[in-house]
Parts: structure tokens; sequence; C-alpha cells
């Protein structure tokens, strides 16, 4: 059946303000509720060296006041208004969104278009949010069991400084950020032409267009950002690393490969091949380590999708005293199995329904619609892909699953970390690390 | 700020509602707007029907019934649900089990025959079991080590005494003691369609779904329904003050908490506007006194937890060890505040716009909307209470707030539950209460003496000059403290490999020494804090930096 279904095109008009601001409206009546997104071109890929970290540290300051937005009013107004808010930064940009009732959309634009327009920058505000990021980074990372496992091998895969290093970035570059730093961040990156304006939701698209040119419209633009080069070598040199983790209450590892970027052919096979490998409880590596073999407390996989270079993991917990590389062993006969035989006639309708289901719950939240729109707009330059995105993801071979496999999975050219609970290694060098192989 | 465009009204339809000839309610939601379906059966008996002698019996049978059926192995079971892309579960809360299941709405017939495979013909095999016993108890112990685990392990406990809200988990030993025999009598006598409700929404023919719904579940037979008697939870007459000794603690897991009332009491309303002011989110009192003010904490938060036999009032934040005894005065600040004065118009509008407002964003998706109609029947609330929601919260006045926070919030006979560094926390804690309790981490109780400060114990001699190894990640690194002393007070110096500076805040009692040191270390002024008890020429205890991210440990002896 799922060669033949068909998801109705999601309603999508796009336009660009003289500004440059592009905006998308995507209208859906369903229920009285409207999403704002608001995605700006620039995550900590575009940091320089010296200042990792900032990117994030950038996004904690757009709630801190603004022309006609005095500190942490911008969450308030929010609040006050029935509304839910957030901001996130990723390597590959920032992003800013607020789900309101649908009367409240000039509030949302409002909002959106003083920051943008008119970010407060004051050393207080900056020596504030710093300590609030470092909090933050002792919370999420250095004081989480395993919260600094993904970091690590990101350095293990990538060569590329824009590629390998963390969002979070080092407390002492979090230090080392000025004012300035911060003015001259909002003016090449926070312009409308690097920004792309997404609406989904309840509204009257000539309504939210006045809206969006009254608030939007005599931001001024700023030359474009210098290009950044993300590519990297093909292959990742084999690496091995033992972190010690004072948190961690057993051991565990996690593997990482560099892969072709996102959307790509050799992707999206790969994206489907990491789901049948780890995804779901009839999974094969599920079945086969925390079933079959119950070697394995928790297992995990997931591909981490970039514009350029990109990269997919598989790790574990295993059971106490379990034989680790037994268990990778198992891991990466199975990868084998993938690269000779493929998927079966099972797995692939099981990948096809679970990607139509995917496909449409996406669509249920004017959220969810709001920030995939954007996020196509400002990777692809094409908002409507997000009515292409099941069909192609549909029409990728058992053959290119297997081939992807074998190209980029069944081979040497990994890396591995092994976790070490810090009470149970007593050989560990001063520095808390050790570099073998 | 730009005024709101013209509102939208947002109606909740009523779902059909009927009963099977065996007592199975059934209603169901219609909801086009997709090509998706979301199923509920649902059992009124959850965690505390759970016989005495075997807790967590509820909870391993729902875990268990995707385990095997007489039809398919645990994992034929997984390939089939996974292989419609739909996701079929079962989950014990205390007072309801609830097994879900979902998917695109051409496989609804299929994801229904397969509830109704695990609810008449799970197996419970011996080696699932098995495996779900060994991974449980591993869970556990991760468990233990969470501090929040730890403190509503105790409020439960305070709060609950015999009434079966006391346990939020099984023990171990309860996990051992489960048998397949003990599982599969549980499974017959309890899982019965006139305890149960299930519940369709989705993109459904109604009659069509009835017909299924009758040639799966119809001919299941009714049955008397167990009731176990309930306890009365205890009464409360004073403050307690209760810790979990969770040594080398950076920060205090602070609880407050007393009984309140359960999910269909006519106060609710009032009661959630009132939270809503009070400490819900993070524009209320407590996170914006505690946090943004004091900085004492990440976040401060008050909650109504209300279930379906009881309910309780906490307060809860985790505040930096210092400031525990600060942060509770702050509590009860807020705490009496809202009971002794009316809040203010524009608090009481606010309240109400969030929670009016973000209602219709909760039944945007079919789980969300799922979810609100599940709540509204399995607590038995009001037929129409989705559809007047929003009126009734209107509705609360400002008198009506400071009469629910008087009828629900007592500080004067509060469970104060603190899990941290006991004796730091006994020191500033213990003026807030007279009955005072304190447990290890296992939840033995410990001797309160342990952890006293003796007024009359001489005041150690720490002058001098102390050579100490500090442990960092391994290795021993050393620093040198010189130390003047004038009664209690103490200056002096700090020297380490990276640079020194003066002790700015120095002080002993008894045998503890505390100190801050301003040092500067490669051209900034980093703060050091050393905390430590002396013997006679020895020294031990811990330094923490801001330029470190967890305090480090630290020996040595007087060498001059």
């Amino acid at each position: 059946m799922s060669e033949t279904f068909q998801l109705a095109p999601l309603e999508i008009e796009e336009y660009s303000l003289n500004n440059g601001l592009r905006v998308i409206l995507n209208r859906d009546e369903a229920v009285p509720v409207v999403a704002v997104a608001v995605y700006y071109n620039v995550g900590s890929r575009n940091e320089r060296e010296g200042r990792t970290g900032f990117a994030h540290l950038f996004e904690h300051m757009m709630f801190q006041g603004s022309e006609n937005v005095k500190k942490a009013e911008h969450f308030q107004f929010i609040m006050k208004a029935g509304g839910t808010m957030n901001g996130t930064t990723s390597s590959e940009r920032t992003n800013y969104f607020e789900t309101l009732p649908a009367s409240q959309l000039p509030l949302a634009l409002w909002l959106e278009s003083d920051r943008m327009r008119s970010l407060a920058v004051t050393q207080e505000n900056l020596d504030n949010q710093r300590e609030a990021v470092k909090e933050e980074k002792r919370l999420r990372y250095d004081n989480q069991p395993y919260g600094q496992i993904f970091d690590l091998i990101n350095e293990m895969i990538f060569r590329n400084f824009a590629n390998s290093h963390s969002t979070i970035g080092s407390m002492e570059h979090l230090d080392d950020a000025t004012v300035e730093d911060v003015q001259e961040f909002f003016r090449i990156y926070y312009a409308p032409n690097n920004a792309v304006l997404a609406i989904s939701g309840s509204f009257d698209p000539a309504t939210a267009k006045q809206l969006v040119e009254t608030y939007f419209g005599d931001i001024p633009s700023q030359p474009a950002p210098a290009e950044l080069d993300v590519s990297e070598p093909i292959e990742v040199a084999q690496t091995y690393r033992e972190w010690e983790d004072k948190l961690a209450p057993f051991p565990a590892f996690l593997i990482g490969w560099k892969i072709p970027k996102r959307r790509s052919p050799e992707f999206n096979a790969l994206y489907l091949a990491g789901k049948l490998l780890y995804d779901g409880e009839s999974s094969r590596l599920y079945q086969k380590l925390v079933k079959g073999d119950e070697s394995v407390i928790q297992l995990f996989g997931f591909t981490d999708e970039r514009r350029g270079p990109s990269s997919i993991f598989v790790g574990a917990i295993p059971k106490p005293d379990k034989d680790l590389s037994r268990i990778r062993d198992i891991i990466m006969t199975e990868i084998g199995h993938v690269a000779t035989d493929g998927p079966t006639a099972d797995e692939m309708q099981k990948l096809h329904n679970q990607l139509i289901n995917d496909a449409v719950r996406m669509r249920q939240s004017s959220m969810t619609r709001a920030q995939q729109i954007a996020e196509f707009a400002l990777y692809d330059g094409d908002p409507k892909l997000i009515n292409n995105d099941l069909d192609e993801l549909l029409a990728v071979t058992p053959e290119q699953i297997r081939s992807v496999v074998q190209k980029f999975l069944n081979t040497e050219n990994r890396a591995l970390l092994d976790v070490v609970p810090a009470a149970k290694n007593s050989h560990a060098d001063a520095t808390g690390e050790t570099t073998a192989h | 700020m730009p005024a709101p465009l013209e509102p939208a009204p947002f109606n909740v339809p009523q779902p059909y509602l009927t009963t099977l000839e065996n007592g199975l309610k059934v209603v169901i939601l219609s909801d086009g707007r997709l090509p998706l379906v979301s199923y509920r059966l649902a059992f009124l008996a959850g965690d505390a029907a759970d016989p005495a002698e075997q807790i967590g019996l509820t909870s391993a049978m729902a875990s268990m019934l995707t385990e095997g059926t007489a039809k398919y192995s645990s994992r034929e079971l997984a390939e089939k649900i996974e292989r419609l892309g739909a996701s079929l579960s079962a989950n014990a809360s205390e007072d309801f089990l609830v097994i879900a299941g979902s998917s695109l709405s051409i496989y609804g017939s299929d994801v229904l025959q397969l509830i109704a495979e695990i609810t008449f013909r799970a197996t419970f095999p011996e080696s699932e079991l098995d495996l779900y016993k060994r991974n449980t108890i591993e869970n556990l112990k991760f468990q233990r080590s969470q501090p929040s685990f730890l403190s509503n392990e105790q409020v439960a406990r305070i709060l609950y005494g015999e009434h079966p809200y006391s346990h939020i988990s099984p023990t171990a030993d309860d996990i051992e003691r489960l048998s397949r025999e003990t599982l599969t009598d549980f499974y017959s006598s309890r899982l019965l369609p006139n305890n149960a409700i299930f519940i369709a929404v989705g993109d459904i023919d109604k009659d069509e779904l009835l017909a299924e719904i009758n040639e799966q579940f119809g001919s299941w037979q009714s049955g008397d329904v167990a009731t176990n008697p309930v306890a009365t939870p205890p009464t409360r007459d004073e403050r307690s003050l209760t810790i979990v000794d969770r040594p080398g603690s950076a920060q205090s897991n602070i609880v407050l908490a007393n009984l309140a009332f359960e999910r269909n009491s006519p106060d609710y309303f009032a009661a959630i506007v009132m939270n809503q002011i009070l400490g819900a989110g993070a524009s209320s009192r407590v996170f914006m006194n505690l946090r943004e003010e004091k900085g004492y904490t990440y976040g401060a938060y008050t909650r109504l937890d209300a279930k379906r036999l009881a309910g309780d009032f906490e307060a809860t934040a985790e505040v930096r060890t210092a400031v525990t005894g600060d942060s509770l005065r702050e509590f009860f600040y807020e705490l009496e505040r809202i009971r002794t004065d009316l809040v203010s118009d524009e608090e009481l509008a606010d309240a109400k716009n969030f929670l009016t407002g973000v209602f219709p964003i909760r039944a945007e998706t079919q789980e969300g909307l799922t979810n609100l109609i599940v709540n509204q029947q399995l607590y038995e609330l009001a037929d129409d209470y989705l559809q007047t929601y929003r009126d009734n919260i209107e509705a609360v006045t400002r008198e009506d707030v400071q009469t629910v926070a008087n009828k629900y919030i007592h500080p004067d006979r509060f469970a104060i539950v603190v899990v941290g560094d006991a004796q730091d926390v006994l020191a500033q804690a213990r003026e807030f209460a007279n009955r005072i309790d304190i447990f290890d981490t296992e939840g033995r109780k410990m001797d309160i003496g342990t952890f006293e400060e003796d007024p009359n114990s001489e005041v150690a001699v720490v002058n001098g000059t102390w050579k100490l190894a500090l442990d960092f990640q391994g290795q021993r690194v050393p620093v040198t403290l010189t130390l003047d002393q004038k009664d209690e007070k103490i200056s002096g110096k700090i020297e380490t490999v990276l640079g020194g500076g003066e002790i700015q805040d120095g002080s002993v009692k008894g045998k503890k020494i505390s100190a801050t040191a301003i040092t500067e270390i490669q051209g900034q002024s980093v703060d050091f804090v050393i905390t430590g008890v002396v013997d006679g020429d020895s020294m031990s205890g811990t330094l923490s930096t801001a330029i470190i991210p967890e305090s480090l440990s630290f020996e040595g002896k007087r060498v001059d």
C-alpha cells in the first residue's frame, strides 16, 4: 500500500521583503493556534577559533531585551498571552519560536522583529548570561553521566574546525567573549537577509503579510556573511579514545562514522539503514543485544544531519561485566550482513510504513510544521520540499541501502569512544583520558 | 505591545459514549484532520491496587503484556507492530493501567486486534520475565543515585503512611519476588471489562469501529472488581524535617509538602490558578524570588499532584548547599504571603490567560487531544469538562485563590525533605522544625548525633602552614595554606601551582574550617571555596572553584 500513499500537500506561500527577509506562510485552520519560527543562518559552525560556544551564548542574549522589550519580558509577554516559546542552537542554525492563540499573531511578530532590529547588549547582561550558560553546561553536559560523549566523538570524526568543535563550547572561550563580539555577531548574522520567518497555523494571509511588513519591513539588510567552508576529507582516520567519566555508573561505548550531507541520496539511504539497525524493539541490534544476547542495558543510535559532512552513531551501555569488544563485534557483524544482503522485504515494508506514519504525525502541530518549513527554506532554499521529503525517502531502494552500508559503515574508517566509569579505572593518566591506536 | 486580533473560538467536540453489555465503556471521537487513529484501553486500577505483599505487580504485568502472547513471541509482536509503522505499549501509573496503540488509520483494525491479543492472550514467558527483573533491578540502582528519586521517596512515605500512594517504586526484593504464576493470576483476575474504558480518537467511522470493538471485546466476561482496603493517610499536626544524607552533594534538593486534594475536587480550578501564580512557571512568584532575585537556584516551583484517591501540594528547588536555610526562609515567606494577602488583579489575569491560552495548543495533536479525553474519562470528570474548562478558569476570583491557598497550603504542618550533605543541611535547616530525622540513600535511619555540631566543643587551633594534596582527576596537586587565626576567624594565604591569593572570608567552627580565597590565575580572578575538617595536625576536605565543574578533595598535614 505504501507505494500508493498520497499525503495531501501543505499549503505554502513564499515571498521576500525588500530587505531580504524570506517569509513562508503555511495556513492550516484546524485549531485556532499560530506558530512563528525565525531561523537565522548561523550556528556553531560559524564560530571562529577561540570563541566556541558563542552562537549559543548569543542565543541567550536574544532574551535579554531590545528597544521596546525589557530583559526577560519576552518570555513573560508570551506566557501572559497563553503561549509557549523557546530558542535553540545547533551546528547549522539558531532558531527562535513561539506558539500562541491565533489572535496573538501580532504579539509574536512584534517581539521577533524588535530583537531583530534593536537587540540591547550590555556588559551586565553578557556577564549574567555567561554565568547562566555555564550553569547550563554544568547541568546538561559536565554534570551528566555520558553528557560529553557526543562532543568528544565529533572531535574524533571531523577534521575541519567548523564541524568538529562543540556547540556548548568551552568555559575559557565563554569567558573571553566580549560585548564587541556580541555586537559584531548581531550585525553580521542577525540581519533580515540572513533569516527565514515561517508562520504556520490559523491566520488570514493578507493580515499576516501586512503585519510582517509593518514589523519587519524597515529593518535594514546587511552585507551577506562570508561563505563558510565545511568540507572534510572523506575518510575518518581510525580513531580510538578512552574517556574517564566520573558520573557514569556503567561502562559504555560509542561508534561514529562520517557520512555525506543531509538529503543526499547516500545520506537518505544511511538514515534508513540506521533505522533498521537500531530504531525500535524489532530492530536488528535491539533483538541481538537487548533481547537475544541480553548483554546491553541500553542501545541507541542516530544520524546527525548537517548541510555539510554529517555523521551516524551507534552506542550501547552494556550490563556490568559484559565484554564490550564482543558486543562491538556483534554490531559490526550485523552491519556486515546488511552490507552483503541488504534489507529484507519485511524491513522495507516496515521502513515505508514508519516513514509515512512519521510524516503524517509531523503535520499535526503548527510548531513542528513551521520549524520543518523554515529548515527547508534555510538549508535548501525551497520550503516546498516538505511536500517531497517523504517521496524522496520512499524512493530509496534496498540495493542503495546495501551499498551505502558497505561503503560507509562496513569499514575500519570509524571512531570508537570507550567510556570508563572513573571509580572503576585506576590506570588512567593525569588528564583523565588516554589515546591509543 | 500590539493589540491582539479578534479571538477565535475553539470547541472541543463531544465524543460519542456507549457501554457494552459486559460493562466496557466505549468513547469515540471522530477527528478526520489526518489519516491517524489513537486507541486506549484503560483499566481503573494501577500501582495503588498492588497487593500489599507484592508491590510492583501491576507495573510488571503492564510491561510484560507486550513480551509474548499465545500467538506471538515478544519479537514477533515488536515486528508486527513496527511493520505497520504503528506503536503499542502498556504502562501503569498509580491509578490506571493503560494499553495504548496508534497508527495510520488504514492499520487501525490491525492495531485493535493486537490490543485484544495482549489483553486476552499474554503468556508471561519465564525468559522474558527474567530479563524484565534483571533490567528493572539495574534501573533501580541507577535511580538511587538521583537526588529527586530520594526526595520523592521520602515525601511519599511521610505524607501517605499506609496509603498505597506511599510507594513510588518497588524494591529490588519486590522485583525478585515476582513469579510467572502471580502475574498470570493477577492478569486473569484484574483485567475486567466492567473496570475498563476503551477510548478511540481519530479518522474513524464510528459504526464500523463499534462493530470491530464488539467483535474483539464483546464476549469478554465481566467479573468482580477486587478492591483493596485503602488506609487513610496520616494526619499531621506539626512540621517535620527529613534529611537524606548524600555526602558530597553540591546542591540541596528541597521539597516542602502537605496533602491537598483528589483530582475531581471542585476546588481544582481555583487551585491551579493559585498554583500558576505561586509557582507553576518561570513568571511565578517563587521562581521570580528564589531564582531571579536571589539567584539561589536554576529553578524553583510549586506543584499540585491531584490523583484519583488523594493528592498533595509540593514546593521544590535544587539550591546551592550554602543557601539551603535562606531558600527555606524565602519559600516560607511566599507560601505564607499567598495565604494572607489577596493576589493582584494583574497576577490573576496573567495566570488565567496562560491556562486558557495553552489549552488549545495542548489539543492540537491527536495524542494531545486523546490525553485530554483520557484524563476526563479516567478521573470521572464532568461530561462537559473539556468544553467548560476555560469558563471554569475564567470564573476564579482573587478571593477563591486565597481560600484554596489557606485550605491546601499548611506551612505549620509541612513535611520538609532535603536531600544533600546532612551536616550542612542540618545546621541550616534545623530551626524550621522540631521533629528531625536523617536517612541514608538506602533509606536507613541514621543517628542524628553524628551530624550535630557540638556548640560546646573547643575551636580547633589551625594556625600555621599546611601542605595539602589536592586530587585533580587522579593527580595529586600540591596546595599550601598559611593560616592566621583569631578566635573563630581566619585569614592567610593560599598557593597553588597555577597561582595564589588571599583568604578573604575564613572561619573555624569546632573542627570545621571554611574559607573563600580570591586568587589570580593566568591573569584572572578566581574564587576558591575551601571546606575542611581539622584533626590535630591533619586536615581533609574539599575545594571548589568556578573553573572546575566538580569540587576536588584534599588532605594533608601541618608542617610548622
